[in-house]
């Protein structure tokens, strides 16, 4: 047994490909599961579904890099929807209450990256409180109602095609390229994976942290900005409820993805896998037939699973 | 640790300012003084506030709330966290009334409870000990998970009919008090022996403070740790007993956005979120405090969608206050 786990760990593997092989294992098992799976379109139709979730794990990826987390994404993007849905029901022009709610979205993250760095509180903390703080500033402003009389171009922005292609996939793809440099082949990036390393060792190097965690912060809400105006648009409706419980996913696919918890490690590349790895399972869960209760399970175990085996393997590395 | 430790040779002056200084750095204190104001507050603006019943019913009220809060304290004290109690709730919920309608009484679903609530609670524990993960992920994952086993096991029915013996906990009097009430005192007084008396109780502080040291120290730090998830598990369990009573009937959803509210509680009450200081009265103060607060919401007409908007900012509030209590007591910790 000892002996297995040591030729495990001593095996010398990319986690990108050990992350893709599990993509593909999972496809072929649900296209076993169900033959209509493998076809192109309903592949397509998976990616209208993951590029919220997609959007945000890009930025939390970055946060969790630097050995933070933000809770409150699921609570801001309800916060913008709102903001979108109801500026616009008070008589705002739609391109502007667009406008607005990113706005929002990145005040919101503003707000956040504020707290932690003059207070010098752990994220954690900041953005348990905000998560409250926003879903109920959310349902408060809403006053638990919905807004749902969009004119017919707002659709544009969730449930366009280009061909065949959903429109949003176009922003996702482009928002990979601009994080994946930033993050790749930008000293802010260096900065990112320093201050995850050692954040007492990046200060005395001269890395402004505050500035970064900041920038971090407030552009995660600018994603989830993005995220909510998507969401928004795909299900046409602006609600005090929307995106519950999203934090989980995107923690999830981040970590599926491979960035360590603790700070240091994580790539762009690791974490999109992530995000298409939860959105087959969440799709072929519900194409399987298997009931929509089982789902919340299942994402909880693989997020404890793939922390646990996050850490195996780095111990392994070490 | 500032609840026990000796007073500094700066503290014994006796002048204004430094009993000032002393009442500050108390955990608890700032928490205690905003609930006299809010009391003294609520009683001016309305002359049947202040009233043996009122009171009793606001306590009766958050007493599922701080019994959580209660143990959850001892979780944020060794610097670790646990936001998976609203979930357990709703778990222990559902195994005390299941086994209370094929059997009644009190004893058997209190067992049903408590020890679902500490298996629930013993596998945080492993998990976050052996398993060596941070805690915020144990207890996220374990918020689904567990909702997830709930809707599995109940195939989304509600649990109603509850037999009246076993609602005692939550229905009760005793000597004219509610007994969610006496429960509640009961397991505050408990934990606060504990935590000046016992070995465990000491050790808790000594892993939150600084757990590098008190590794070096020689201490238990896992089991130190694991012990602590599990007593929230059996705590949970407790106060599901007070919950099927009051409530009489268990949904799908019970206990959703508790896990906030029991954190809320510990850290408004005054002990620190990273670990090591403040104590029991603590949590039992911000429970009550939430109590008040929300209780005063209503009585001024505040919609209670506004709930977690305020929840959420006091959480910030207190947060803030802690941060700068500390910078003003030049206490580094």
């Amino acid at each position: 047994m000892s002996a297995l786990v040591g030729t495990m760990r001593s095996l010398k593997f990319s986690r990108e490909l050990v992350l893709l092989g599990v993509l593909i294992a999972l496809i072929v098992v649900m296209t076993l599961l169900d033959p209509l799976f493998l076809t192109p379109i309903t592949m397509l139709n998976t990616s209208r579904f993951f590029v919220e979730v997609g959007l945000m794990a890009l930025g939390m990826t970055l946060i969790i890099i630097t050995g933070g987390i933000d809770l409150s994404v699921g609570s801001n993007l309800a916060l913008v929807s709102v903001a979108v849905g109801f500026s616009f029901a008070a008589g705002l022009p739609l391109p502007l209450a667009i406008l607005f709610g990113l706005v929002v979205g990145v005040a919101a993250g503003l707000f956040n990256g504020l707290f932690i760095t003059l207070l010098n509180v752990h994220p954690l903390v900041v953005t348990l409180g905000t998560l409250a703080l926003f879903q109920g500033l959310a349902y408060g402003i809403s006053k638990a109602q919905a807004v749902s009389d969009f004119p017919g171009w707002f659709a544009y922005f969730g449930q366009a095609y280009l061909g065949p292609i959903p429109g949003q996939l176009f922003i996702f793809v482009m928002a990979v390229a601009v994080v994946w440099v930033i993050l790749s082949r930008t000293s802010f990036g260096r900065y990112v994976y320093a201050i995850g390393n050692n954040e007492e060792a990046a200060r005395f190097s001269g890395v402004p942290i505050r500035k970064v965690k900041l920038a971090l912060y407030s552009g995660i809400g600018l994603l989830v900005g993005m995220a909510a105006v998507i969401y928004t648009s795909r299900v046409y409706t602006a609600r005090g409820d929307s995106g519950v419980g999203l934090e989980l996913d995107v923690i999830s696919a981040v970590v599926l993805g491979g960035a360590s918890i603790y700070g240091g490690s994580g790539t762009i590349g690791g974490t999109v896998l992530g995000v298409l790895i939860i959105a087959t399972l969440r799709n072929g869960l519900i194409l399987a037939g298997v009931p929509s209760t089982w789902q919340l399970f299942v994402l909880g175990v693989l997020l404890l699973a793939a922390v646990f085996v996050n850490e195996f393997f780095r111990k392994g590395e070490e | 640790m500032s609840e026990t430790r000796a007073p500094t040779p700066t503290e014994r002056g006796g002048a204004g300012g430094e009993s000032v200084r002393r009442f500050l750095a108390r955990p608890a204190a700032p928490a205690l003084a905003f609930l006299a104001v809010l009391l003294v507050a609520f009683t001016l603006a309305n002359d049947r506030f202040l009233t043996a019943s009122n009171l009793e019913s606001i306590v009766d009220s958050v007493a599922v709330l701080g019994i959580i809060a209660l143990a959850v304290n001892q979780v944020i004290l060794c610097a670790e966290i646990d936001i998976s109690t609203g979930s357990m709730l709703g778990l222990c919920a559902i195994a005390a009334g299941a086994v209370s309608l094929s059997t009644g009484g009190i004893l058997l679903p209190l067992l049903a409870g408590v020890a679902v609530g500490a298996l629930a609670g013993a596998i945080n524990g492993a998990l976050v000990t052996l398993g060596r993960i941070p805690a915020i992920i144990v207890t996220l994952g374990m918020l689904y998970a567990l909702r997830g086993v709930i809707l599995l096991v109940t195939g989304g029915t509600w649990i109603t009919g509850v037999p009246e013996p076993t609602r005692f906990l939550g229905t009760g009097k005793v000597l004219g008090i509610s007994v969610p009430v006496l429960i509640l005192f009961g397991l505050f007084l408990v934990m606060e022996l504990v935590n000046r008396h016992s070995t465990w109780g000491r050790n808790v502080f000594a892993v939150g403070g600084n757990r590098v040291a008190a590794r070096f120290a020689g201490l238990p730090v896992n089991r130190v740790r694991f012990v602590a998830f599990t007593l929230v598990g059996v705590f949970v369990g407790i106060a599901s007993m007070i919950y099927l009573g009051r409530a009489g009937s268990v949904q799908t959803n019970t206990g959703v956005g508790l896990e906030l509210q029991a954190v809320a509680a510990v850290v408004i009450g005054g002990t620190s979120i990273s670990g090591g200081r403040g104590s029991s009265l603590a949590a039992l103060t911000g429970a009550v405090l939430i109590g008040v607060i929300l209780n005063g919401l209503i009585l001024m007409g505040v919609p209670g969608i506004w709930q977690d908007a305020v929840l959420g900012g006091l959480i910030l509030l207190a947060v803030t206050t802690d941060v700068l209590r500390r910078r003003l007591v030049g206490d580094k910790a």
